[in-house]
């Protein structure tokens, strides 16, 4: 079995563990980061989008309140390209208690949570599709944030600092001498092929497998899975982040990002990271409380709706499915002290505004266990943007927009504007030929056809640039994650959009089965 | 003179229309938009899964096509065959057997009567292929179609790319924008003369369903026999070429033959409260200047399933038939409508009227609740028409059935 030796192995190609490695290699250690699938496929991936200030958290989890404000000017400063600066509103409807905000106002001062009450009036003349009956309005430091940008960008960074980011490897196991975590054993999922990673120091950055992965090392950790369901509407409706001013509950915010506006978001305990399913309810719940915030939603198209799962620290002995009110505060495990295993770390929860402060946290530990290895510098050198604002429409059609007709590119993904040579790279760069891979990278897919357009011209595309046998079920793999997303919402125009999906691929394409069962 | 109304524009819709005109019915179709053809192939399918003579007879009483009866369908095939070849549009095939035809992801449609321009394409015919596609065209691939062929062992050449004589556009061309090239007479000469000498050798080639949208005939016999060679069509993605030009030559036809066509308004029906049994009185349009009154002596609803909005699912979980809240088949609950892959069969598909021989939607007591009201198409419940490859024959045996059982 081939076996190679590192400084620090990290687990898990999502914003945590991807924060690590990039804050261990400029501290100078030799790093190995591996992810089973693809980067962001987990939590980071599937979330809503917010930069939070902090004051979502400021009476619920003063902790976490405070760490976002002094991390949101940090990664304003090292990942401006990744944000877009929307701003925030926490409005009072009147169905919102009236004594919350005037608690709430007084917590976040309190935290050193930057907030405004800005007159009402100014609150409607912005975002003029808000319920007219509020009857307070604050101004915050909420940003929309793409994290498919900031991914992207931690992997290029990582990349070019000597560090390595291997996907679609999975951990099997962990190899103990005596107290210590010494060695992993992972395949490559690709080729199949077995490897053993030895490294001086493991961190456990799994995210939703973070309890999985310390078994391997006989470690328990007491989590609990909540499972956050979202709707993107086809369209913006407000162009300010717009919150609700009560205590954190089901459907309270409004996240403008991209072409679209994402309604979150539900809080379910679940038994596995993989139950991503979404109920009716749940659906016709977040739809119900937005429109109290927004009260024309019912003539919002809603596009695709997805679910992330919090791994939260069930330190209380809660009870299953009282995830509401466990704190959202990061955790950090020093397995050493805790457990008398050396060598590990397990760093979990937290916020993705907070990823920065996490990676920090945990490699100071690294580098307090290992004995070498610098300060910590993410705070102060910015992440080299690898294609600035690529995720933002406006730069995208700049890019496609060239006065010189000859030169001009096919647009392949018109909901998304993905040109011809963007995919080409994207397939050429990868070592899987999943679309769903390049969708990811690139939003291919991501818009109101929802690949019933762009699906068929990328798997033409993917088989000239590389023709494979294997290309049995890309194609309905890929259809097969979009409908997921659609399922949910299957009624009314999205059901006619699906159905339009239908008449191309079954009527019009005849696309093969492929005999995978279900999920 | 009986006066007839009809709601929907698809093939089903017009289809009717013409069929009523023809037996001297006098006829409004009154179309909110366009129906499927859009989206379609432009072929006929009867049944893609098996030979459609034979299947047909085995499917269950509750089948469209068991009530409409074998008999409808074929007239009304024969009739649609009559109508395109006068109109300079022959369709080839025939229900004993289907045509296995290529698809641009190199998959085989079977269907029951095509295009002569796709008919020939026909991969029932040994004559080895060649597939090109069009530079600049992002709708059709070549190299995918031979490779999927390839593995599903149909002999076959070579993929290649062929240039068009067009000047740089300001935005990817659709099919339908090369059709538009196509139609004119110089670009089919120049076309034909960058072309001959690239495909010295070749007995039979695919290109994309781009030849043309007015004259679609003239001009693939025109190339065809310029290029010394057998030329078949593929139909791309939508707008597609083959279904588009089907809907003009019905819509032209329909004209021609009298039928009076309202276009745009929403239709919602219109009762008759005094008679019994009950009966409907005519529609009523949402013009912009409000309500507008069209009595008729029978109405016909071809309006169309989920897409065309002749079904409207709603988010509580009901289905509701959209003209005159007709009773609907279906399961209640939206969790119950949709499958896990977009491929698999769809409960949504099958949702719809239940209805009787005469075509008549059906109450709960298993009665016609109008007795001069009529429906065909994709509206009418039990069968999903994608899985069955049967979209196209239930719309053309249901619209025949309907106005042979409405006019006599």
């Amino acid at each position: 079995m081939p076996e190679i030796s590192t400084q620090l192995l990290v687990i898990g190609g999502g914003v945590t563990g991807l924060g690590v490695a990039w804050d261990a290699c400029l501290r100078g250690l030799k790093v190995v980061l591996i992810e089973q699938n693809d980067i962001g496929q987990g939590t980071s991936g599937r979330y809503h989008g917010v930069l939070h200030s902090g004051a979502r958290y400021a009476i619920s989890d003063p902790g976490s309140a405070k760490d976002c404000a002094t991390e949101n000017p940090i990664i304003r400063h090292i990942a401006p390209h990744t944000i877009e600066e929307t701003g925030g509103f926490f409005v009072s409807t009147p169905a919102d208690p009236i004594d919350y905000p005037d608690r709430w106002f007084a917590a976040c001062h309190e935290h050193g949570v930057y907030v405004e009450e800005i007159p009402t009036d100014l609150a409607l003349r912005t975002e003029p599709s808000i319920n007219p009956r509020i009857s307070r309005a604050f101004r915050v430091l909420d940003a929309s944030l793409d994290s498919f940008e900031l991914l992207q960008t931690l992997v290029v960074a990582i990349q070019r600092a000597g560090g390595q980011v291997w996907l679609r490897h999975r951990l099997e196991d962990l190899t103990l001498q005596g107290d210590a975590v010494v060695g992993a054993e992972v395949t490559n999922l690709t080729s199949g092929e077995r490897i053993t990673i030895r490294a001086n120091y493991f961190v456990n950055a799994a995210g939703p497998w973070v309890r999985r992965i310390a078994n391997l090392a006989g470690i328990d950790i007491p989590i609990a899975l909540g499972k956050g369901a979202m709707i993107a509407l086809a369209s913006r409706p407000v162009h300010t982040i717009i919150n609700r001013c009560r205590p954190p509950s089901d459907g309270d915010i409004i996240v403008p990002v991209g072409t679209v506006a994402v309604l979150g978001t539900t809080d379910v305990e679940v038994e596995s990271p993989t139950e991503l399913a979404i109920g009716q309810r749940e659906i016709d719940f977040l739809l119900a409380q937005c429109e109290i915030l927004l009260p024309e939603l019912a003539k919002s198209r809603p596009l695709r709706a997805w679910a992330g799962i919090r791994p939260l620290y069930r330190s209380s002995g809660e009870g299953f499915g009282r995830t509401r009110g466990l704190p959202r505060g990061h955790v950090l495990l020093d397995h050493n002290d805790r457990d008398g295993v050396k060598g590990m770390a397990s760093i979990f929860s937290g916020k993705l505004t907070t990823f920065r402060l996490m990676a920090e946290q945990a490699v100071d530990l690294v580098v307090e266990q290992i004995g070498v290895g610098l300060s910590c510098r993410t705070a102060e050198i910015p992440l080299d943007p690898e294609r600035t604002q690529f995720f933002q429409l406006p730069k995208r059609f700049e890019e496609i927009a060239t006065p010189d007709q000859t030169e001009r590119e096919q647009i392949i993904c018109e909901c998304e504007w993905v040109n011809r040579s963007a995919i080409e790279e994207a397939i050429k760069s990868s070592s899987s030929l999943d679309l769903d891979d390049i969708r990811r990278k690139l939003r291919l897919g991501m818009g109101p056809c929802q690949a019933g357009f762009c699906g068929y011209r990328a798997a033409g595309i993917a088989y000239e640039v590389a023709p494979s046998p294997h290309t049995d079920g890309r194609l309905e793999a890929f259809l097969r994650a979009r409908w997921r997303g659609l399922r949910p919402l299957g009624w009314g125009e999205t059901l006619r959009q699906m159905e339009i999906t239908r008449r191309i691929y079954v009527d019009l394409l005849h696309t093969p089965e492929t005999q995978e069962p279900p999920q | 003179m009986t006066e007839i109304v009809v709601v929907g524009g698809g093939l089903t819709g017009l289809l009717a229309s013409i069929f009523a005109v023809d037996r001297g019915a006098k006829v409004t179709l009154v179309a909110r938009g366009r129906g499927g053809l859009t989206l379609s192939h432009g072929c006929i399918d009867v049944w893609g899964k098996a030979t459609p003579s034979r299947a047909l007879s085995r499917l269950r009483m509750s089948h469209p096509y068991r009530l409409a009866g074998a008999e409808s369908l074929r007239t009304g095939l024969e009739f649609l065959r009559d109508l395109c070849h006068q109109a300079d549009l022959p369709y080839i095939g025939n229900i004993s057997r289907n045509l296995r035809l290529p698809t641009a992801l190199g998959t085989i449609h079977t269907s029951a009567l095509a295009p002569k321009s796709l008919a020939l394409g026909d991969l029932r015919d040994n004559t080895p292929i060649t597939i090109a596609g069009v530079d600049g065209f992002r709708d059709f691939y070549p190299e995918l179609v031979v490779a999927n062929l390839l593995k599903a062992g149909i002999a076959i050449n070579d993929a290649l790319q062929l240039p068009l004589p067009l000047s740089a556009a300001r935005r990817d061309p659709y099919a339908m924008d090369l059709a538009r090239s196509f139609d004119d007479q110089h670009f089919r000469d120049e076309v034909a003369r960058i072309w001959k000498p690239r495909l010295s050798g070749i007995k039979r080639l695919g290109v994309p369903a781009i030849l043309g949208l007015f004259n679609p005939q003239l001009a693939h016999e025109e190339l065809q026999e310029r290029l010394g060679m057998a030329l078949f069509e593929i139909p791309t993605l939508p707008p597609s070429l083959p279904g588009l030009r089907l809907e003009r030559l019905l819509q032209r036809k329909a004209m021609e033959m009298g039928v009076f066509v309202i276009e745009g308004p929403k239709v919602l029906g219109r009762v008759d409260g005094s008679a019994k049994p009950a009966r409907v009185s005519g529609v009523v349009l949402q013009t912009a200047g409000g309500g507008r009154t069209l009595t008729a002596d029978i109405v016909l609803l071809a309006t169309g399933g989920v897409l065309h909005g002749g079904l409207v699912f709603q988010q509580n979980g009901r289905v509701q038939e959209s003209v005159l809240d007709l009773p609907v088949s279906y399961d209640e609950g939206r969790q119950h409508w949709t499958a896990y892959s977009p491929l698999e069969t769809q409960p949504y598909a099958n949702y719809g009227l239940r209805v009787n021989e005469q075509m008549q939607p059906l109450g709960a007591d298993g009665l016609p609740i109008y007795t001069n009201l009529f429906c065909a198409g994709g509206l009418i419940a039990g069968a999903d028409r994608s899985g069955e490859g049967s979209r196209q024959g239930i719309g053309v045996a249901t619209a025949y059935r309907a106005i042979e059982a409405a006019l006599g």
